[in-house]
């Protein structure tokens, strides 16, 4: 084979060989006899390579870049016969320290490479890092990127048939009770996916996962003396590179391996990846906050400025990443593209959204460029894009986030309403015919499809579901902020005690609602989430917002699957039921009647076709129908009586046409069991229905 | 620190044999080892009982070696593989490539 021209150095600088590089990609890249490194900087006035061995507190090599190296506003360079396996980098850039200018530079700070896609520094969970005299806490490294896929790629499942379960990966094996061989790790996920492949979901929604510090803003307890953390993580260090610490290989740097290897495990169980991203903000806070990267590297690029220099806070977390700056735009394209082509990854949910819909300045734009980009990048194109379309500067916009046909939504108002109405609040049927169908008030004039819907009781933030039914109030002492933090607007019922209780008719209670929660859930059109471990009753004591809280009261007790079996059959045995219904799972809000000649969607009450819409009404009961997709099997009908009213009501039921009889799928009410395994053919046109209990009906 | 190698053959295997560890630092000198050895004639076992760690990039030599010997159709053994290493390799995807043996004398 023929050398290559540019496999051999041109200058020397500091005794390393050199030789001018290439600005795309940026980051580094791996060359012939050497690695390319490349980084952006509009108002840097001149850029260092600085080299260390791995784990060293000194610098090994710091090679100035010479002006030549640079193009625009990149300066790129190619180093030969580095140990890149060995190798730890960042860079100094030097500038004007003018924060009125929005200027920060510091020639001191070494700052991480943004595109690296290996990140060491906290190599495993919670050990502490050497605070005096480590310079560089977070140290870029080079990536093996030749991982064996086999034949795997992205699932491209519909959306509609998404059944999405959101799971941190530290929290879902940690517990001695999951009894893993590797707790708290990717590595450790892949041993549930029996499990989670028993239950059924399509879908796994992996809180952040990028790297960042457990250590940021980790304090203790003034109380109790335990130690808090950055638990949560949605506060990225760095947008390419896996957390480590989730790695049970973490310490030897093969964190990338373990990810991809524990995607190729879940698609091969059937599971898509969906990944919570974190784009609104960084983890260097505001200007109290530490020079990491981007602050050091062009902060009036990447930071929403005020006029004087200070940071917008549309996050609540200090700052706000400037999302719809040409530059930043690039950079999240380029990490989600990483994430969809060298990670396989299936989707993306956008924590608060919305902050990537404003412009420099704060404002909404009407046509954001970013969420313009991501719905028609090519690369992205089979991707599930889902937004949490609020953020903590005010701006809501479930119903109406910028979607250009591609985008899904955490609908906020679905939890709300939902939520309400298990607990029997008045008021709530006619919005609760809304979101079962999959929010049409909110979709269908722009176009819009239920799928956009992503339907929850619960999720990561706020109360489990065993909590939603155990608690009227926070209970957030565990937190260290004197109960201060967490919302307040939980829309939750203690069924008669509050907190742990011995009372039978409490304790059965709160278990037919959780049951009723998941009955209504998976019986909603639109895409159904829920929180690990909700499936069997898991609790947090009443905490809505454990964002800090690292031991047995955020992580999953497995043992709750043995003594709250019967909950986690009926989670089971409902995701089963909603894969066999076609009529849960319709993605279009046409009104059109099936070959049968009902409509898609009907609302009914204790009488068929008369729905009972007054404010003090409880009760409600849908039938949805559809048309099987293989004609000759029919048309599919279910028919749901949900009667959340604190009485017993005899319910009759629509008539069928001739050869169709109803059968009892589910009735949360029935103390023999709410699995009605044969479905049994009903003996008449009605039945009770018991005080707040939902019966599933199918013919 | 460099790799001891070495080859010997045993009945239809030509068993390479490793001493040390495999990283970025050695792991060029295994592959040109392996490139000079594995040439399509023999089976290859690669001993490596005495090999107490393998890097990311020790595993890719590794990889890259079943692809070789896959090409050339002839079967590959792992030999004495440290427990560690196994557990590294099954988390990361490595390990299902390759049929281990858990020394020379259980080799067929």
């Amino acid at each position: 084979m023929l050398d290559r021209i540019d496999s051999l150095p041109t200058v020397e600088i500091a005794g390393f060989k050199v030789r001018p590089g290439k600005p795309l990609p940026f980051g580094v890249s791996h060359f012939p006899n050497g690695l390319n490194f490349s980084i952006y900087t509009s108002a840097g006035t001149s850029c260092t390579l600085v080299l260390f061995r791995r784990g060293e507190l000194e610098p090994f090599a710091e090679i100035d870049f010479p002006a030549a190296f640079r193009i625009g506003d990149v300066y790129c360079m190619v180093v030969f016969d580095l140990d890149y396996e060995d190798l730890e980098y960042g860079f100094r850039i030097d500038g004007p320290f003018d924060p009125s200018r929005g200027h920060r530079f510091d020639r001191n700070a070494i700052l991480m490479d943004p595109y690296s896609r290996l990140i060491s520094g906290r190599d495993v969970w919670g050990v502490q890092p050497d605070w005096e005299n480590q310079k560089y806490h977070y140290r870029s490294r080079v990536s093996f990127d030749d991982f064996d896929w086999e034949g795997d790629r992205p699932l491209e499942k519909k959306p509609e048939d998404l059944i999405i379960y959101e799971t941190h990966v530290r929290g879902f094996t940690k517990s001695e009770t999951a009894g893993v061989k590797h707790p708290g790790t990717y590595a450790g996920l892949v041993e549930k996916i029996p499990y989670l492949k028993s239950l059924g979901v399509t879908a796994i929604e992996l809180m952040p996962i990028f790297e960042f510090d457990e250590f940021e803003n980790a304090r203790i307890h003034p109380h109790t003396g335990e130690q808090l953390y950055n638990y949560w993580g949605y506060s990225t260090l760095g947008f390419f590179a896996p957390k480590a610490a989730f790695a049970a290989t973490g310490g030897f740097g093969m964190q990338v391996d373990e990810l991809k290897q524990m995607v190729k495990q879940l698609h091969a169980a059937d599971i898509e990846v969906i990944l919570d991203v974190v784009f609104n903000h960084t983890a260097e806070g505001n200007e109290h906050g530490p020079t990491l990267c981007f602050k050091g590297l062009d902060n009036r690029v990447y930071y929403m400025l005020t006029p004087e220099g200070y940071y917008f806070n549309f996050s609540g977390t200090g700052n706000t990443l400037n999302c719809n700056n040409p530059v930043v735009r690039s950079l999240v394209l380029d990490c989600l593209r990483y994430w969809a082509s060298e990670y396989h990854i299936d989707g993306f949910r956008f924590d608060l959204a919305t902050i990537l819909g404003r412009d420099p300045w704060g404002a909404p734009l009407s046509n954001p460029p970013l969420l313009e980009s991501l719905a028609f990048d090519p690369i992205l194109s089979s991707c599930k894009l889902i937004a949490e379309a609020w953020d903590a500067g005010g701006l809501y916009q479930v119903g109406s986030f910028p979607a250009f046909g591609r985008w899904g939504e955490w609908n906020g108002r679905y939890r709300d309403c939902a939520r309400r109405f298990l607990k029997g609040d008045a008021a709530q049927v006619g919005e609760m015919a809304q979101r079962l169908q999959g929010s049409p008030d909110l979709y269908q004039a722009s176009g819009r499809s239920p799928a956009t819907s992503v339907n929850f009781f619960t999720c990561h933030d706020g109360f489990t579901l065993a909590d939603l039914v155990s608690f009227n109030g926070k209970h957030n002492y565990a937190n260290g902020e004197d109960n201060r933090d967490g919302g307040d607007d939980n829309h939750s019922w203690n069924c008669g005690a509050e907190g742990w209780s011995d009372d039978p008719a409490v304790l059965a209670l709160r278990q037919r609602q959780m049951m009723n929660a998941f009955a209504i859930l998976l019986c909603s059109r639109g895409v159904p989430l829920f929180v690990m471990g909700d499936e069997f009753g898991r609790s947090q004591h009443g905490n809505n917002n454990a964002y800090c809280i690292d031991s047995d009261l955020t992580w999953v007790n497995w043992d709750l699957l043995q003594s709250n079996q019967s909950l986690q059959q009926f989670v089971a045995a409902l995701i089963d039921f909603r894969k066999r219904h076609p009529a849960l799972r319709v993605n279009n809000f046409l009104d059109s009647a099936c070959a049968l000649g009902l409509p898609s969607a009907s609302f009914h009450g204790p009488s068929p076709w008369r729905p009972d819409w007054s404010s003090e009404s409880r009760q409600l009961a849908w039938m949805f129908c559809a048309d099987q997709p293989d004609s000759h099997l029919g048309v599919d009908v279910v028919y749901v009586i949900a009667n959340m009213a604190h009485r017993a009501s005899w319910f009759e039921c629509p008539a069928l046409p001739d050869g169709l009889s109803w059968k009892l799928a589910f009735n949360t009410g029935d103390p023999s069991g709410a699995i009605l395994s044969a479905e049994q053919p009903m003996d008449n046109q009605g039945l009770l229905v018991g005080e707040r209990s939902v019966i599933i009906l199918t013919t | 620190m460099a790799l001891e190698l070495s080859s010997a053959i045993s009945s239809q295997w030509k068993v390479i044999s490793v001493v040390g560890q495999v990283d970025s630092k050695s792991s060029n000198d295994l592959r040109d080892y392996l490139q000079a050895e594995v040439n399509g004639a023999h089976a290859v076992a690669l001993e490596l009982s005495q090999v107490p760690f393998m890097s990311s990039a020790g595993l890719r030599t590794l990889l890259t070696l079943y692809r070789q010997t896959q090409s050339l159709g002839v079967p590959l053994a792992l030999v004495g593989l440290q427990t560690p290493i196994v557990d590294t390799m099954k988390i990361t995807g490595f390990y299902q490539h390759f049929t281990v043996y858990a020394s020379l004398e259980e080799l067929p």
